[in-house]
């Protein structure tokens, strides 16, 4: 038996989802974090049943007539899926607008308990419902729940008075009558007389002692939050604690720990395959647990990151933070709703691109979808922290550097949108709900940076793994399958199949095969990245540079890589800002929806990585060394050309909206 | 008048909703904004201003805050 879990945005239907299931989906204090629907069975201790209960989580709804995509997924559902029970979560401090959403499931047939939600809250602000008398209105089953709390939470109630209507026919209290649907004066009619109806109830059944209506210590911190001057700085500081922790204090002091244990392991192993051959030798500890461990040492810096990140997304910032950019953000046509995909971009960019779907604005959405990637994820994050490491002495301005450039591409890049895709001036309202702040749950935030860091293991286990032993297999075979001899790594396999692309990198300033390689490999996964490289280089220990220092001298660990600090930032540039992994690639697919834009977004980020590299490089080396760098021509060349493909399109664009304007004119 | 130049804290009355996109009428309609509904502005902000309608707090942009007639 399948109970759908419905109701407005932030009324905690997947934090009641995540308590009833034992699941660990993304939840967050604002209104459509949840875009997909979910299932999952219930656990029996919430009922003790022998049927299984399967609850399907769905995204929130104002109403039966979807606004957004993802809201026509939960009207869809309960009128075409026909599920066995409804279980409509009701936000308790918002019950007037909660109800209309209310009464329309009740007009469905399917019998339904409503769970009246955050009831803590309202038990604070002296807020009293009467749950009896709103059942025996609603002619159907009330329960207080606190979906946040451990016990004492209602759940179990809910669940058994859920499973208890099986087969039963729920009655509606309020009947819309026959209408007609296509009438707007109508249908807007109807909907009056509904929102009466449910303003007669909760006037029967609440009361308030604090008006919403009256400013209060939350609006207060809004003030100072969205502030005029204080807005962006604010933003700024919070997002550079963010990245400062995870990646240059706290993240690295557990990591140290970590690496140390890997290093300790892959010594053991070494100890153990001594007598073998050595090419299982250099497969098993340079090229698996080498390749495999320099990925997996940088996972605390990764889970510092989501842990703070969650925290965040639990408080209730993420929407004041919508607030306060969506000036800016209008100005290069996108809207506030855009930071939202971006910031959850820096965990990670699928989710990221998934949380596009509550823009509604087409254009809009596509843009974002596209540019969202710039933001640097969590995979990219262990390839800033060993450039930072090996380049930059670990200096924190480089990862802070990375994301603010980031941020800078994505305006940069927007503006380049609306240029080619030919951006008219028509309206686009913004209107975002403020939640109430609340102190984030610590325990929420450990599970989330738990199933998250546990991801991210499980990548290192298998597409890393695969990709690192590919690659060490690449490079220790030649064509004719014979063991390369020392001093001869340039005929590898390997070597021969990226020093094509190396040539391409020439005018970047990292035109080595090894480079090249690590940057194809990132394709597949941005971590892969840095197990190539470790792979390639035969160097595991990315963390603690120090170390290495002592074993081979300040410079040469720079040297090892035989580029430049000029070339290495390039480098880096070009991984962080070239197509991410193919897994966020088909993430943009399923969004954007057209092949036109998606091909477009993969030219957009191949384009601007490779400008980038080559403006950092070329004007890195000009002001350090007074001349251009190598293969600077070549490269001019190239970016001429991509600037020229975009004027072109441009022009096009141009000319056949001054087109378009001119028949509107002329029917005029 | 329209929504930009409310007072803080006074509770005003609907008069109309001016936009061509009915999606975001019927939008604004399951919010419980709509004519003859009271609504409060909480604060002006640079781009538009918090409101309270219903029980819900909300911000709107300048377009909207304009469209919205009390």
């Amino acid at each position: 038996m399948r109970i759908a879990l419905t109701g407005n945005p932030n009324s905690g239907k997947t934090t009641m989802y995540n308590a009833l299931t034992g699941r660990n989906e993304r939840i967050g204090n604002w209104a459509g974090v949840t875009v997909e629907k979910k299932e999952s069975p219930i656990k029996k201790n919430f009922y003790g049943g022998a049927e299984e209960l399967i609850a399907v989580d769905l995204p929130g709804a104002y109403s039966m007539s979807p606004f957004t995509s993802e809201e026509s997924i939960t009207s869809g559902y309960v009128k075409n899926e026909h599920p066995d029970a409804i279980i409509n979560i009701v936000d308790a401090t918002n019950l007037s607008r909660s109800l209309f959403f209310t009464t329309q499931l009740l007009e469905l047939g399917i019998p339904m308990v409503v769970a009246l939600n955050k009831s803590d809250i309202n038990e604070k602000k002296g807020t009293k419902i009467d749950t009896e008398k709103l059942s025996s209105l609603l002619g159907c089953p009330v329960v207080a729940t606190v979906s946040t709390s451990a016990s004492g939470n209602g759940l179990t109630e809910v669940v058994r008075t859920a499973a208890s209507l099986l087969g039963q026919h729920q009655q509606a209290p309020y009947h819309q009558g026959n209408i007609s649907l296509n009438s707007k004066a109508e249908v807007e009619a109807a909907d009056r007389k509904r929102f009466e109806f449910v303003n007669g109830i909760v006037a029967k059944v609440e009361t308030r002692k604090v008006l919403t209506r009256e400013k209060n210590t939350q609006d207060k911190i809004d003030d100072i939050l969205t502030n005029k001057w204080l807005g962006i700085p604010i933003f700024a500081v919070v997002m550079f604690l963010v990245f400062d922790i995870s990646q240059s204090t706290l993240g690295p002091a557990i990591a140290d720990i970590l690496v140390g244990w890997i290093e300790g392991f892959q010594g053991t192993v070494a100890g153990m395959v001594e007598n073998s051959s050595p090419l299982l030798q250099a497969l098993l500890v340079d090229g698996i647990i080498g390749g495999v461990g320099a990925v997996v040492g940088f996972l605390p810096l990764v889970m510092v990151m989501y842990f703070l990140i969650s925290l965040l997304e639990d408080c209730g910032y993420m929407a004041r933070v919508s607030v306060v950019l969506d000036p800016i953000f209008k100005k290069v046509g996108l809207s506030g709703k855009s930071v939202i995909p971006f910031v959850i971009t820096t965990g990670c960019a699928i989710p990221g691109i998934m949380a596009c779907r509550t823009i509604r604005n087409d254009r809009e959405r596509k843009a974002t979808a596209m540019l969202a990637p710039f933001m640097p994820c969590g995979a990219k994050l262990p390839v800033i922290a060993l450039f930072a490491g090996v380049f930059f002495s670990n200096a924190s301005w480089v990862g802070t550097l990375m994301y603010f450039a980031g941020i800078l591409l994505i305006f940069l890049g927007a503006l380049l949108v609306n240029k080619i895709a030919g951006y008219k001036n028509r309206k686009s309202f913004f209107i975002i709900e403020l939640p109430e702040y609340k102190i984030p749950s610590l325990k929420r935030a450990f599970l989330s940076m738990c199933s998250r860091g546990w991801a991210y293991i499980v990548k290192a286990g298998t597409i890393i793994l695969l990709c690192n032993t590919a690659v060490q297999i690449m490079q220790s075979f030649n064509w004719s399958f014979q063991l390369v001899e020392e001093g001869q790594e340039s005929t590898s396999i390997l070597a021969s199949i990226a020093s094509p692309f190396a040539l391409l990198l020439i005018p970047l300033g990292f035109g080595a095969w090894q480079l090249a390689a690590a940057a194809v490999t990132g394709f597949i996964a941005k971590e892969n990245v840095v197990g190539t490289l470790a792979v390639v280089y035969g160097i595991t220990n990315f963390i603690d540079v120090d170390e290495l220092v002592l074993v081979h001298g300040a410079d040469q660990v720079a040297a090892v890589f035989g580029i430049s600090t000029v070339a290495a930032l390039a480098y880096l540039m070009f991984n962080l800002f070239t197509p991410p992994c193919f897994a966020a690639i088909g993430a943009m697919n399923s969004e954007i929806k057209d092949k036109k834009w998606l091909l477009g977004g993969i030219c957009l980020q191949l384009g601007t990585g490779y400008t980038v590299a080559f403006l950092v490089y070329q004007i890195g080396t000009l002001l350090t060394t007074g001349s251009v760098g190598t293969g600077f021509v070549p490269g001019l060349i190239a970016v001429a050309a991509m600037v020229g493909i975009v004027i072109y399109l441009i022009k096009k664009t141009d000319a056949s909206l001054a087109a378009e304007y001119a028949l509107g004119a002329a029917a005029k | 008048m329209n929504l930009t130049n409310a007072q803080e804290g006074k509770e005003y009355i609907i008069r109309a909703i001016e936009t061509d996109d009915e999606e975001m009428d019927a939008f604004l309609f399951s919010l419980g904004c709509y004519t003859g509904e009271p609504i409060t502005v909480i604060s002006h902000l640079k781009g538009g201003c918090v409101v309270s309608i219903k029980d819900g707090r909300y911000n709107i942009d300048h377009q909207l805050a304009s469209a919205i007639l009390i």
